[in-house]
């Protein structure tokens, strides 16, 4: 059969190029924006996703792993003798002062814990051995930590908090949502280091259950932990990095800067879509007569038309997603993942046919009202 | 046998608060193999009087019936239906589609009709075949000759052997001598197809491949 449609859209390769061009543009924005934002929210609850612990034991009104308060850390001593608990250790997450070798100061978001290798943190290291840490003034530090300051070895010295601590070891992939670089430091070193606020007291209890517990007992276990401990939260695993992500979406700008710039991405490519369809139907209004005076109905004219719209949002979704994975690579230079899940790329490719398909509509309306007779005037 | 048969078509359009009657009580029969050049002064009304034989155009009053199916104006949404089983048009601009080779114009056209695949592409080939352009098949329209559109134009009209055939001022865009060739394959054809021929003109040499001629002034048809 005929495609008139696909004919009449290649057969202006300018048009065609710049209506795939906008909904590439489009899709590119809508994956970069968003699979950006997914990487962001992925590393908002990377240490939570990692740590092998069922419950987490929380200060009250915690806002996300990263803002952490402190209380007593004798209360570990409560939740070890929940039953089915088979281990608690406290978890201090603290922001400290770094400084550099250029003599500048910055942030860095350390975990403090007494045995890394029980909880799984860091996941992926690179160098040195993380059972030194207790050993002296060590810390670990996270290869994305070169992005904000600089190149660093194994064996060089930082001072943190103003105390010279040996950098033994180098983990990677452990980002934080802010991009706060992050180390490791033995429990009691991250106490002497920050005397004042942490002395005794402790920021999280990691709770891993007995094997084999099941929802049942994950939820009996942390009913009994909160009401053994009234004035702290507990969460499973789940719901700590769910509510550790949802304050970034819904606290903070950013999840309002994502949701503008997709609607952007969608405004933008929608009205490109309509506007080169739209600007095709009218060069080619006196064929769509044509079409009609020789019998085609109104459906043979919108057939026309969505199937310009499938064809300039297949290429579009084509070409916009090779586009976004062009970025991944550049994105990871800098340490920013870009996550694509499949659904999203389904629900993407379907946003695309839909919006691509309405967009075709303007056009529609415009050709369903034509009269056949015109292809009787000169 | 009679294939087109209008009775007292009247044609009204309104514009503002104006109306002007363009037909008056037109009646034509026209029967199969039958060539009627349709003559009259600019503005006479015969370009409506054929969009209204062509159920392109509803008549305001009057009866018409195309190939045994009498045409409802009130059910504007039924003409499409009958365009394509029953007309053929050949246009004065050609109305070729542009990025669609010569086969595939009538190929396309037969698509519409409802005829696909293998069967509207041989068709398409016997009757492109039959208006001497065998060999310029795979041409764009933009490679193609006035001529040689015009019988593009002709072989979609003939395509799928439609009953009627209606041309609006097929040599008008013609030199003298193209013309002459289109009309007199245009006769030749319409003949073998056993085809109405509709043919509306200023031309007086579509006078010598007609059957009859007829013509409109002041929305009437002279004797």
């Amino acid at each position: 059969m005929v495609s008139l449609a696909r004919r009449n859209l290649l057969h202006d390769k300018l048009r065609f190029a710049i209506t795939v061009t906008g909904v590439s543009f489009a899709v590119t924005l809508v994956f970069v924006q968003v699979g950006l934002f997914l990487g962001l929210l992925d590393n908002a609850s990377v240490t939570i996703d990692h740590i092998g612990a069922d419950l987490w034991v929380t200060s009250r009104n915690t806002p996300n792993v990263d803002f952490s308060h402190t209380f007593p850390e004798t209360l570990v001593q409560r939740v070890r003798s929940v039953p089915g608990v088979a281990r608690a250790d406290n978890l201090i997450v603290w922001f400290m002062q770094i400084a550099l070798p250029n003599g500048a100061q910055e942030g860095i978001v350390t975990y403090a814990l007494e045995d890394f290798r029980a909880w799984g943190i860091p996941w992926d290291v690179k160098e040195g051995n993380l059972d030194d840490l207790k050993r002296g003034d060590f810390l670990f530090l996270d290869g994305s930590a070169e992005q904000r300051f600089g190149a660093f070895k194994v064996g060089e010295y930082r001072e943190v908090l103003e105390r010279r601590l040996k950098i033994i070891g180098r983990s990677e992939k452990a980002l934080s949502f802010t991009t706060t670089p992050m180390a490791f430091i033995d429990y009691r070193r991250a106490q002497e280091l920050s005397r004042e606020s942490l002395q005794g007291r402790t920021t999280y209890v990691l709770v891993k259950l007995a094997r084999g517990a099941d929802a049942a007992r994950i939820a009996a276990a942390k009913a009994e932990i909160a009401r053994r401990l009234p004035h702290n939260d507990v969460y499973t695993r789940a719901e700590w990095a769910s509510k550790t992500r949802s304050y970034w979406v819904s606290s903070t700008g950013i999840g309002m800067n994502m949701y503008l710039t997709v609607f952007l991405g969608i405004l933008v490519g929608t009205v490109v879509v309509a506007q080169t369809l739209y600007t095709s139907t009218m060069e080619h209004i006196k064929e769509f007569g044509t079409v009609k005076a020789i019998g085609g109905s109104n459906a043979d004219i919108y057939r026309i038309l969505a199937e310009q719209a499938v064809i300039a949002a297949v290429a579009g979704f084509v070409v916009g997603a090779a586009m976004a994975a062009a970025t991944s690579p550049l994105m990871e230079r800098i340490h920013l993942k870009l996550i694509v899940p499949p659904p999203l790329a389904g629900a993407v490719f379907l946003g695309t046919l839909v919006l691509c398909l309405a967009a075709s509509m303007v056009s529609f309306r415009k050709v369903a009202s034509i009269d056949p007779a015109l292809v009787f005037r000169g | 046998m009679t294939v087109l048969e209008s009775s007292k078509i009247v044609k009204r359009f309104t514009e503002g608060r104006q109306t002007v009657e363009v037909l008056r009580g037109v009646s034509l029969s026209v029967a199969r193999g039958e060539i009627v050049s349709l003559e009259g002064p600019s503005g006479s009304g015969k370009t409506t009087f054929l969009s209204i034989l062509g159920c392109i155009l509803t008549p305001s009053e009057g009866d018409l019936v195309v190939d045994g199916t009498p045409v409802d104006a009130a059910r504007p949404g039924s003409l499409p239906s009958i365009r394509r089983r029953s007309i053929g048009f050949v246009f004065q601009q050609f109305n070729l589609f542009p990025a669609l080779s010569a086969l595939e114009n009538v190929e396309y056209a037969l698509n519409v009709k409802g005829l696909k695949g293998p069967a509207a592409h041989k068709e398409a080939e016997r009757v492109l075949d039959a208006v001497g352009l065998a060999d310029r098949m795979r041409f764009l329209p933009r490679d193609l000759s006035g001529g040689q559109k015009q019988r593009v134009a002709i072989a979609r009209a003939l395509a799928g052997a439609p009953p009627v055939l209606l041309a609006d001022e097929p040599t008008a865009n013609l030199d003298s001598s193209a013309g002459a060739q289109i009309l007199d394959l245009f006769r030749t054809l319409a003949k073998r197809e056993n085809s109405a021929l509709v043919i509306v003109t200023h031309d007086p040499k579509v006078r010598s491949v007609a059957d009859r001629v007829a013509t409109i002034r002041d929305g009437l048809l002279a004797a």
